[in-house]
């Protein structure tokens, strides 16, 4: 094994490693393979199969076997990392999702590592000695290209933007590791409740299907529920939809809402505002069905349709079940 | 208890102005700078929190160049009679830890018990300057949170926050940091006496060098090295078959891009 490591944070949501866990590796091997650094998985709490399944990802899993460690909580998983960093020596680069957990954790580590952070970072590389992150601002408007010059180099890699590496060689030991916390961590977790009506979370899932005003009422949003689920999508909306109280909060894409970058985004009766666009511009692929052919939503799209999204639903929910 | 909140506001363009790319170097952006959208969100929740504890101290910091004065005022027009302008034009190239440093050289003489921010500000997207703030203050943070509730004798608050898929809700005593998501308040459109007062306001600036900053730089661990344009879309092309011929027409482009198995 070679002496420098690069640590992936993985997380776990309902029962298994996220799909954004497994695109971390993406980005971890991409800067790996340049410089001969060995990738390493750091799982906080979680189960044995769940570090086994990590372990085929990478060269050794650092497994923190804590009951206390079940479900996230900032402080101790904070400490936790900060722990393994003081017992193992420091990493060259940190990785982790840029989901809440990861948004929280880092920017602290940083502060206590006295190192660089960058956070959404859509792609990163080597310049010479020099770790390079490109990451969008002003929302989206221009990227830009950050130098991290201190080790860790701490990361947050945005959702979307690196793929799932295929086969990898690997197949890692798993070190469990026993931590020990002070019980005064300041925070207490009370309640936890469901906010989504689909299977799939919306900064994870591989498809989209967003609905806005263009629906007409929040029960049309069934027939958008029910392509979600031929298509396996989470089900996003606009503001306009939110403010309305049609949807949560939290499927709100765009601005003021989540930034997010699926494989396939459909938009249907979105106008496609900046606001919305800034949300959902780094998909890979964007189609946009709206029956106003001037919408501002297909000058952002890959495919576009005019017609009634309330006909066009159930008609492709429909076709793609006739093709399956 | 007197609780003492602080609030961190940052002047930002607005989500509509143009933002391009001139050089590596050098953006063009339009001159149109507002408050971050969730920085005033902030405010609100302060005042809020005010409004059930009248004799709660509010503060609202900002740390930058002359445009920051402008969120200052939003935060006197929306109710915040303390303001304190931190720093000066230096600051607008600076990362976030420094920006966070320069605000904690200010908070630990205030010491807030409460302090609140925006989730991320609407220029560098960074959602990483709250929680530094409260590494460097050494207190606990909550990152998104969505609703905030007091107990009457104020030894505690209730925190929901934005978890992926789902509101958590924490229990936390003071000191406590918090970010505000979108629904933590509903900012208020200012009266215009209020508006009247914020711009005859006389705000503070406290320079650098009055600041104790131990030594930090700022850009000691990180630098940019160029702005780059966002990635273009290729022309949309639109399905030109009749309903309902053209669900078939994309499902096949779909297909044939391999997006749609
Ligand atoms: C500070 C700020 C932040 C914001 N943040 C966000 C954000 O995060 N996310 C966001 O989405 N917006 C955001 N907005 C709001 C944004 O400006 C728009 O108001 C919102 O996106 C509009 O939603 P909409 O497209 O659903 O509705 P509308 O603008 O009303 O558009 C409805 C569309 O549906 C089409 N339509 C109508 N009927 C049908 C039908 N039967 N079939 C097909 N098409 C139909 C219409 O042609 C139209 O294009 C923000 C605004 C501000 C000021
Ligand atoms: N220069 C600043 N002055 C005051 N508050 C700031 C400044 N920069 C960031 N903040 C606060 O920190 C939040 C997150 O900012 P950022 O980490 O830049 O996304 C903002 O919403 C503000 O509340």
């Amino acid at each position: 094994m070679a002496d420098k490591k690069i640590w992936v944070i993985a997380e776990i949501r309902k029962g298994n490693l996220t799909r954004s866990t497994s695109q971390l590796f993406g980005a971890a091997y991409k800067i790996a393979d340049q410089k001969n650094l060995d990738v390493v998985g750091v799982l906080m709490g979680g189960e044995k199969s769940h570090a086994e399944s990590l372990a085929q990802k990478a060269s050794l899993v650092l497994w923190i076997n804590d009951p206390g460690l079940e479900t996230y909580e900032a402080t101790r998983y904070f400490h936790a990392i900060w722990q393994l960093i003081e017992s193992k020596g420091k990493p060259v680069v940190i990785l982790a999702s840029a989901s809440s957990s990861g948004l929280e954790l880092m920017p602290r580590l940083a502060i206590r590592c006295e190192t660089g952070y960058a956070s959404f970072c859509v792609d990163i590389w080597w310049e010479g000695s020099e770790l390079v992150a490109r990451r969008p601002i002003y929302g989206g408007r221009a990227y830009e290209e950050l130098a991290l010059i201190k080790e860790p180099a701490l990361f947050t890699i945005r959702s979307g933007a690196f793929s799932i590496p295929g086969n990898l060689p690997n197949s890692g030991k798993v070190e469990t590791i026993t931590l020990t916390f002070s019980d005064d961590l300041g925070l207490k977790l009370i309640e936890r409740k469901s906010t989504t009506s689909s299977k799939q979370e919306l900064s994870e899932a591989e498809c989209v299907v967003a609905g806005g005003r263009g629906l007409g009422s929040p029960e049309n949003f069934k027939l958008l529920e029910e392509l979600a689920q031929e298509l396996d999508a989470a089900v996003g909306s606009s503001r306009a939809v939110v403010d309305s109280g049609w949807r949560s909060h939290d499927e709100q894409v765009g601005k003021s809402g989540k930034t997010i970058s699926p494989d396939l985004y459909i938009a249907f009766g979105i106008s496609g505002v900046i606001h919305h666009i800034l949300g959902m511009n780094t998909s890979k692929v964007i189609v946009a069905i709206n029956k106003d052919p001037e919408a501002p939503i297909f000058r952002n799209s890959d495919y576009g349709l005019v017609g009634d999204a309330l006909e066009v639903i159930p008609v492709l929910t429909k076709e793609l079940r006739s093709r399956r | 208890m007197k609780l003492k909140i602080a609030v961190l506001v940052k002047q930002v363009p607005d989500h509509e102005a143009m933002v391009q790319v001139k050089s590596e170097q050098e953006l063009e952006i339009e001159d149109r700078y507002v408050c971050s959208f969730f920085d005033e969100i902030a405010v609100e929740a302060a005042l809020n929190i005010e409004k059930n504890h009248p004799d709660a101290e509010l503060f609202a910091l900002s740390a930058g160049g002359k445009r920051s004065i402008d969120a200052l005022r939003r935060a006197i027009a929306m109710g915040i009679d303390q303001v304190v302008h931190l720093g000066d034009e230096s600051l607008e190239a600076s990362d976030s830890n420094y920006t966070a440093q320069v605000l904690v050289a200010r908070l630990r003489i205030l010491q807030p018990d409460l302090v609140i921010c925006g989730k991320q500000a609407g220029d560098d997207d960074y959602a990483a300057v709250g929680p530094m703030v409260a590494e460097l203050l050494d207190i606990p943070h909550i990152s998104g949170a969505v609703s905030l509730d007091t107990n009457p004798d104020l030894n505690m608050v209730n925190v929901g926050c934005e978890r992926e898929g789902e509101i958590w809700y924490l229990e936390s005593g003071f000191p406590l940091l918090i970010s505000a998501e979108k629904g933590l308040a509903e900012p208020h459109v200012p009266v215009v006496t209020r508006v009247m007062k914020a711009m005859k306001a006389n705000i503070q600036n406290i320079p650098l060098n009055e600041l104790e900053l131990h030594g930090n730089k700022p850009q000691g661990r990180i630098h940019r090295i160029r702005y780059v344009e966002p990635p273009s879309r290729p022309e949309v092309i639109m399905m030109q078959k009749p309903f309902p011929e053209n669900i078939s027409e994309l499902v096949n482009y779909l297909q044939e891009k391999g997006i749609l198995s």
